[in-house]
């Protein structure tokens, strides 16, 4: 089981492609976003200066790639080329296949994550007080194995063809919809009330949550754990299916 | 060692495995034959435990198949077996080692596997053949009592073939049980113990590569023989022939005049040969030769075919 994971994170590491979208993009777009600001005009409503709001705006698209982008793609594809089959060959209990693909996403999103705020301290002078800091990473970190869940699913749900078109659009709705390239108080007022359920704005609200020093929502927290146990329920349940038709 | 009992599996209406009811014995080298949709795969696949029976029971090595593979006690090359695409042979290969709780060491498996020289290379940069041999890797990496290979030597060239069943052969001897299927029949004439032949699910044939040659009418006799006066061979009577299962007639060349070549695939030659000077005839040319496996399984499944449209 072990090896499984340290052999998946060879192989991530080893995808500059990937790396570039899940480490460098989410830095990169951050710098593009709050860039041009001062650093004291506020997001409205929210208290927090715009580089702070979009760190963890960043931060959390970050984590998203990482553990969506890549794991969707190669679950559906290696069952499709018979890996999932040949590794049902082995001594590797059931569960291990899609825990070792979880873990170690989970690994590749820590850097994402850090260097978000790495690059949001250094030049947009981002200050939170240090256990800001370490909650901020662990909220996003945790709160990361909601999508990476979602990914499993897509996996076991699409078809080799069809999973990189229904990733994106999964992504991409969810990261823009979600308000994790512009803050929702932009939308209109009905997308307003669609954004506020989407696991993706509740995610994000973690994290600014704790920059305001505020306890998080109650709606957020029921919204994350919902979706975790929707999407973890789900990629179980098509697992299962997979596994009984091998 | 591995025991199927009455095991039926449907896919909607076609019944891919039929009431099979089998067992292996401990370092047996068998043969899985089969015409194309014969149930080989669906049967290694029950076999294996990736997929359930609808009815009866397959057990391996004394539990079910999920739990012999768990204890690491069966190898297995599958067909449809993928590979791990982004990391190098030997990467692949180690990671079978540490998964197997008898492993080999890693050196050992990839030389056996003649994959030593290309340790390096990329899984998704690999040829047909080489896959083939990081598949036969995979199920070797570890000390099993059973290995299955299915279809093990699909896009291995001549060479790289013999090399393969010398390493097979070697298994076999250190007392491992090795199931293969193939299409390929001169393998499984030269290398297996035991030949199973399924068609449509069941098992329609079940022995040594001797024994099913026998049983589909092993020899082949073929004679010339002279027209009577009329130019007339008497056909009757040659049908007539003890242990005959099959008859030909054909004209002998334009030369012969009346002359017929008679090609006769008999179970016990020496008595159908025997019975064919006792009619009298004057048989020329006469040839007795042994049936490959290839023409028994053709006459077997070609007979089952008939007997049962």
């Amino acid at each position: 089981m072990n090896s499984l994971i340290r052999l998946e994170l060879t192989r991530a590491l080893r995808n500059r492609k990937f790396l570039f979208f899940s480490v460098i993009y989410p830095s990169a777009l951050f710098l593009l976003i709050a860039g041009s600001a001062d650093g004291t005009s506020e997001v409205d409503g929210t208290g927090l200066t715009l580089p702070t709001f979009f760190m963890v705006s960043m931060a959390s698209f970050g984590a998203l790639t990482a553990v969506l982008m890549g794991n969707s793609e190669r679950i559906a594809k290696e069952r499709e080329n018979g890996w999932v089959r040949q590794l049902r060959l082995t001594t590797l209990p059931g569960r291990g296949y899609v825990l070792a693909k979880t873990a170690s996403a989970a690994v590749v999103s820590l850097p994402s994550v850090v260097v978000v705020f790495v690059v949001a301290a250094t030049v947009k002078d981002v200050r939170l007080h240090a256990w800001q800091w370490l909650a901020l990473t662990g909220a996003i970190w945790a709160g990361s194995l909601v999508f990476a869940a979602l990914g499993v699913a897509i996996g076991y749900l699409a078809t080799g063809d069809a999973v990189r078109p229904i990733t994106m659009i999964v992504y991409f709705g969810l990261s823009m919809l979600g308000g994790l390239w512009m803050p929702t108080t932009t939308f209109p007022r009905w997308l307003r009330d669609i954004a506020e359920w989407l696991p993706t704005h509740a995610y994000a609200a973690l994290g600014q949550s704790i920059e305001q020093s505020h306890a998080p929502h109650a709606q957020d927290l029921a919204v994350l754990a919902v979706s975790f146990v929707l999407f973890a329920g789900g990629a179980a349940w098509l697992y299962r299916k997979d596994t009984l038709k091998a | 060692m591995v025991g199927f009992d009455q095991v039926t599996k449907r896919y909607g209406d076609v019944r891919a495995v039929d009431g099979l009811t089998l067992d292996l014995h401990p370092g047996q080298t068998v043969a899985l034959l089969g015409p194309n949709g014969a149930g080989k795969s669906t049967t290694l696949d029950l076999l294996l435990g990736l997929r359930r029976p609808d009815t009866g029971t397959v057990r391996v090595l004394g539990t079910e198949p999920r739990e012999a593979i768990v204890a690491g006690r069966v190898g297995a090359m599958l067909q449809s077996g993928g590979l791990m695409d982004e990391v190098t042979v030997a990467e692949l290969v180690r990671l079978a080692c540490a998964l197997h709780p008898r492993a080999h060491p890693a050196a050992e498996v990839l030389a056996r596997a003649g994959l030593t020289k290309i340790a390096d290379r990329r899984v998704d940069k690999l040829s047909g053949g080489q896959a083939q041999r990081v598949r036969f890797a995979l199920a070797t990496a570890g000390d099993s009592d059973l290995i299955v290979l299915d279809e093990p030597t699909t896009g291995m060239d001549v060479t790289a073939r013999q090399a393969f069943w010398a390493t097979m052969r070697e298994q076999a001897d250190q007392g491992r049980t090795v199931l293969f299927a193939t299409h390929y029949l001169e393998e499984a004439d030269a290398i297996a113990d035991r030949v199973l032949v399924l068609h449509r699910g069941r098992l329609l044939a079940d022995g040594t590569a001797a024994e099913i040659k026998a049983r589909a009418g092993a020899r082949r006799i073929s004679f010339d023989l002279d027209g009577g006066p009329d130019g007339t061979v008497d056909e009757a009577s040659l049908r007539a022939l003890p242990h005959l299962t099959s008859l030909t007639l054909s004209d002998g060349g334009s030369a012969a005049g009346s002359r017929r070549t008679v090609r006769i695939q008999s179970a016990d030659a020496d008595a159908t040969v025997h019975a064919l000077y006792g009619l009298g005839l004057h048989p020329r040319n006469l040839e007795v030769a042994g049936l490959g496996l290839e023409q028994a399984f053709v006459a077997l499944t070609a007979a089952e075919e008939a007997r049962q449209p």
